[in-house]
């Protein structure tokens, strides 16, 4: 079976900085994989450079998209979401003026196709297809627990409640794969665990997951593998039990020596 | 029924209605003489304006220095037109229109790239190369010379044996602009409410969150520079057939920036805010215009004012007399007030 994502020798310099340096690994249809590695070791650059808000310098992205595999290293942003590439942000980015609803909707946005001609005219299509958009919106906001919630203001909404809007948000552009850059960071313990009971119903509709997180509880209690990544480079995969007790990756967190005290 | 209906309409509603009403009627009013309606048209000519030119800053959250190019481009098109072609109005209309829209793309496509400030620069430089052309193309515009003589708008009936009306006088040009504006406003409001408009508010507000969600910046970002610039053509192409005299010197910078004043005074963003911002700084413009020569002051100190209202607006009420919803609601929690305007050094109260 082909993976949903494969990243073959992966490189990403910024000036002489070795950002990411020959990153390989795969990710399988309906997987909910962690990456993680310490501060600075590169785990959003690799995000960047699959969601295309950084060109890879060298290697190979790969994504299985409606059963044609696409290179998409270096593609633009917009036309990676296109594909069925949906991602968070580490600091919420939502549009923060906007209505509950309206982030939403325009997640919907890569969807469908009215502009101008048809916002003015509001012909048949064009009202079916708002009419469309505003009900899988609603579905989209129920299904993250947000129902009802449509008409508040973003920003207004408490710190939790705005993670999982900007999750409703990612999948709202209907993606294969959805990446979330450390959706627990800032969390209490309810929270982290509303959270992760959410990443499980969305793997059950069939979205593969690659998940950066420190939360090591959210880690060990939602992914099925991990990929530790070091200094921009691949250090270690496994299952989240080996992975803890790998000695070297205690080492990257811990500092040399860590391994032989634990 | 009409009372049935009346009731159920929103305070909102019945006071749009109610203003609407007495445009209509104003002409009638006793005390409004012919200099009035001229004041109000050029009133309803800035919302025109200041509407187009909001859809850039205030939906789409880019600084426009240069939007009188293109009302420039309006109105000498639509006066070319008249004077070489003899072309009727009603024809001028969709070509001002659609020859806005075609330069906001010449100038948007290939600049909308850049981000904030150097933007600004790129449109100030545009609408001065305009008024450049404008001045020195003398075979085409006849350069400083102005163009004379712009034949007056006309309801020509004569192909289907009906007789032939020539706008004379203010009235038939009061008018001609409400429907203008209602237009402008019917537009404005349907596209804010729609899948465009929405891509154009996540780029205000967030870009890369935007472009997250699938939304070509630079498609859009295109798109709205296109029919801000057509808006302000179809103002021009008024402009041009109203005063039936162009000159270079009508579309100096400082047009653009009365117009960007009127939106960040009303609200940049809010449709009805904007339009307020018209009406308060062409009325207060011929107020001053009046009351300045009497403390032996020249006319132009009132672009001082405008200056001073500026400073103040930034102070007091950074959002404009009607913010969009959201801030609004903002202001009233008082958590973001004066959130983006730190306190001037040295200055206390």
């Amino acid at each position: 079976m082909t993976p949903t994502l494969k990243i073959d020798k992966l490189y990403k310099y910024f000036g002489g900085l070795e950002a990411l340096k020959d990153i390989t690994f795969e990710i399988n249809q309906g997987e909910i994989i962690g990456l993680i590695g310490p501060n600075g070791a590169g785990k959003t650059t690799l995000f960047n450079c699959v969601a295309g808000v950084e060109r890879p310098s060298n290697g190979k992205i790969l994504f299985m998209s409606d059963d044609h595999t696409v290179s998409i290293g270096g593609k633009k942003p917009e036309k990676i979401t296109a594909l069925g590439i949906a991602r968070t942000f580490q600091n919420i980015r939502l549009f923060d003026n906007l209505t509950v609803l309206d982030n939403v909707k325009i997640g919907r946005h890569c969807r469908f196709k009215s502009t101008f001609f048809g916002a003015v005219v509001r012909n048949r299509f064009q009202r079916e297809e708002e009419r469309a958009i505003t009900e899988s919106g609603n579905q989209f906001l129920e299904f993250v627990g947000l129902k009802g919630r449509g008409k508040d203001i973003a920003s207004s909404m408490p710190y939790g409640d705005q993670r999982r809007l900007e999750i409703a948000r990612a999948l709202a552009t209907e993606p294969h794969l959805l990446m979330l850059d450390e959706p627990a960071a800032g969390m209490n313990p309810q929270e982290s665990r509303n959270l992760m009971n959410l990443i499980h119903r969305i793997r059950d509709r069939g979205i593969t997951i690659l998940l950066i997180e420190h939360d090591m509880k959210v880690v060990m209690g939602v992914c099925e593998r991990v990929v530790v990544i070091n200094h921009g480079q691949w250090l270690a995969e496994g299952k989240p039990i080996e992975v803890q007790d790998n000695p070297k990756v205690i080492e990257a967190y811990l500092g040399t020596g860590a391994a032989n005290a634990a | 029924m009409g009372n049935l209906d009346l009731q159920n309409l929103t305070r909102g509603a019945k006071l749009r209605i109610g203003i609407l009403i007495l445009a209509l009627v104003l002409p009638f009013l006793p005390l409004v003489d012919n200099y009035v309606l001229h004041i109000v048209i050029l009133i309803y000519l800035y919302m025109i304006l200041s509407l187009g030119l909001n859809i850039v800053p205030g939906f789409n959250g880019l600084l426009d220095l240069g939007y009188v190019g293109f009302y420039g481009i309006g109105a000498y098109t639509s006066g070319l037109l008249t004077v070489h072609f003899g072309l009727s109005y009603w024809l001028i209309i969709p070509l001002a229109f659609i020859n806005g829209a075609i330069w906001g793309i010449l100038l948007g496509a290939p600049t909308l790239r850049l981000t904030g400030d150097y933007f600004a620069i790129v449109t100030f430089g545009f609408s001065e190369l305009v008024v450049l052309f404008l001045t020195n193309e003398i075979w085409l515009t006849r350069g400083p010379l102005g163009l004379p003589g712009i034949e007056p708008i006309s309801i020509d009936l004569t192909l289907f044996g009906g007789p032939k009306w020539e706008f004379v006088g203010e009235l038939p040009y009061y008018y001609l602009a409400i429907i203008m504006v209602l237009a402008t406003v019917f537009v404005m409001n349907r596209i804010q409410n729609s899948r465009l408009g929405r891509a154009w508010f996540a780029i205000r507000d967030d870009e890369v969150a935007a472009v997250s969600c699938g939304i070509n910046l630079l498609r859009y970002k295109v798109i709205a520079f296109a029919i801000s610039a057509a808006f302000g053509a179809m103002g021009g192409s008024f402009f041009a057939k109203w005063v039936t005299f162009l000159s270079p010197d009508m579309f100096k910078f400082w047009e653009s920036f009365l117009i960007l004043c009127m939106i960040v005074l009303g609200g940049m963003g809010n449709i009805w805010g904007v339009m307020i911002g018209a009406v308060v700084l062409v009325s207060l413009s011929e107020v001053l215009r009046e009351i300045l020569p009497l403390f032996g002051l020249p006319a132009e100190v009132r672009f001082l004012a405008f200056g001073l209202i500026m400073v103040l607006m930034m102070r007091y009420r950074p959002a404009g007399l009607m913010p969009i919803p959201a801030v609004a609601a903002q202001m009233k929690a008082g958590r973001v007030k004066r959130k983006k305007v730190p306190p001037t050094v040295g200055l206390k109260k």
